[in-house]
């Protein structure tokens, strides 16, 4: 009795030095720089399943285990922050458990773990989810590497009540743009509109593709993703109601959004970001029927010559690009990239003719090989013939199992 | 006229209405979007290099038929400028 009455005081007394949520760093076992080899990512909140899917992957990752920690903020200022070190990390961070501390964690649906930075820290990693020119026209500094991941696709998402299938580009030019005065029934309703913040790239997507400046468009500017759906599935009028979300988060609430089939501007027909409404191929985006996507562009610290500050950081944004790295993981990156969302390069068969959001679009065979066949086996189902060592391919590449086009 | 050159005119008439097969948008009619099932469209391009080919080429993908005029579009087709 005595013993649990020393724990209760001992308890309190710890409850009293430090209030909930008081994290002195370094130092405290709450602050991210306790963790085993801290990797500190700021990223757009389109890739906030990449980033758990990676974490999770990363701390049993037995060649090198890493801690990926991230947090989450629109595209500009993350790349803002990491050209000029604009400012540091503040909030608090996420992280995925290892396997022996949760097994059945899932990277969709179980809680994240979280912990503080310790003052001044800024990301190892750094993320946006359109193209840098859509943020700033300042030069890539010396001090920074960039690579392009995965493509990320946008949707215009209705709630699943609603009648309406499809939209044009010039129908979304008014929508967005005119608000009620556009008279594009059924919307009309600026207060049903629910878009994102200027710096976002969900928003600077969209904005490219229909020709409507970012700061031009009317509507309600929620303050993540997660709002917007929430907006889209509460709303009272949900035929009025329209909404721009990245394709993964879409995909996760399919259930009660319905995504429109959008009809880019000389387009004879509208199209899903995948080749039906039930798929998840990302068909048309891969073969440029759909045309509201942008690259990942994710940077990491170097030293002004080329190399990378946080080699970790370096092998990490490697592998999210689908590149070799050393050591080799004990996980399949591509496997974590298709899963959640995201169109590896490897299976793009067109690109954007410049480097900017919106631009036309040209014809464009991977340098690294397609991986066409493996993506659709792990996203949706694949034809493709099987092949290995004593079973060729009677055209194609052998690779990963499948017979690849090249 | 003879009935042959009759026809020829008449045939060049509808070819003109339709436009080039090519390149004509095909839509559906009416208001309302159609979804096709995911059959060829007669207009697509089967080997396509150019942005306008890539987005109209042929495929096997659902598509939705829109038949869509917006009130503010310019007689031209062209989009007014943004308030």
């Amino acid at each position: 009795m005595r013993s649990l009455m020393i724990f209760v005081a001992a308890i309190a007394a710890l409850a009293i030095a430090r209030p909930a949520g008081a994290v002195t760093c370094p130092g405290d076992p709450a602050c991210c720089s306790s963790l085993p080899n801290p990797i500190y990512a700021q990223v757009g909140d389109t890739q906030t399943n990449l980033m758990r899917a990676f974490s999770r992957a990363l701390r049993d990752n037995t060649p090198e285990p890493m801690t990926l920690v991230f947090i989450t903020s629109p595209s500009c200022t993350n790349i803002d922050d990491f050209y000029n070190h604009t400012a540091a990390i503040t909030g608090t961070m996420q992280y995925a458990p290892s396997i022996a501390q949760s097994p059945t964690w899932n990277i969709f649906t179980s809680p994240t773990l979280t912990c503080t930075p310790d003052p001044g820290q800024f990301p190892d990693i750094g993320n946006s989810a359109v193209f840098i020119s859509s943020c700033t026209t300042q030069a890539v500094p010396t001090t920074v590497f960039e690579e392009t991941g995965g493509i990320q696709a946008y949707v215009l998402a209705v709630p699943r009540a609603s009648d309406q299938i499809a939209i044009t580009f010039e129908e979304a030019y008014f929508v967005f743009g005119f608000g009620m005065a556009g008279m594009i029934m059924p919307w009309t309703d600026t207060t049903q509109f629910f878009i994102r913040k200027t710096t976002t790239s969900t928003l600077l997507t969209w904005a490219a593709n229909i020709a409507v400046p970012a700061a031009k468009w009317m509507g309600t500017q929620e303050a993540g993703s997660p709002q917007v759906v929430q907006a889209l599935q509460q709303t009272a009028n949900p035929e009025a109601a329209i909404g721009i979300l990245g394709a993964e988060v879409y995909d996760a609430n399919r259930d009660t959004l319905k995504e429109l089939a959008f009809r880019s501007k000389d387009q004879y027909a509208a199209y899903f970001a995948d080749s039906t409404e039930t798929s998840f191929d990302r068909q048309n985006v891969r073969d440029g029927h759909y045309t509201v996507w942008s690259p990942t562009v994710w940077m990491v610290n170097t030293d002004g010559n080329g190399n990378a500050v946080k080699q970790d950081a370096k092998n990490v944004i490697d592998m999210i690009a689908n590149k070799q790295v050393t050591p080799a993981p004990n996980f399949d990156p591509l496997v974590l990239t298709a899963e959640v969302g995201l169109t590896p390069d490897c299976s793009m068969r067109v690109q954007r003719m410049t480097p900017m959001d919106g631009t036309p679009l040209s014809l464009y065979m991977p340098p690294e090989g397609s991986c066409t066949c493996k993506f659709l086996s792990i996203v949706d189902e694949t034809t493709c013939a099987t092949c290995n060592s004593s079973n060729p391919c009677t055209s194609g590449v052998c690779r990963d199992g499948y017979c690849e086009e090249f | 006229m003879t009935r042959a050159s009759i026809f020829l005119a008449v045939s060049l008439a509808f070819a003109a209405a339709c436009g080039n097969s090519s390149s004509a948008p095909k839509d559906a009619g009416g208001d309302a979007a159609v979804t096709d099932g995911g059959g060829v469209d007669a207009s697509c391009f089967t080997n396509p290099q150019t942005h306008y080919e890539i987005i109209n080429a042929c495929t096997t993908a659902q598509k939705i038929y829109k038949d869509s005029h917006p009130p503010l579009l310019n007689p031209d087709g062209t989009l007014p400028p943004l308030p």
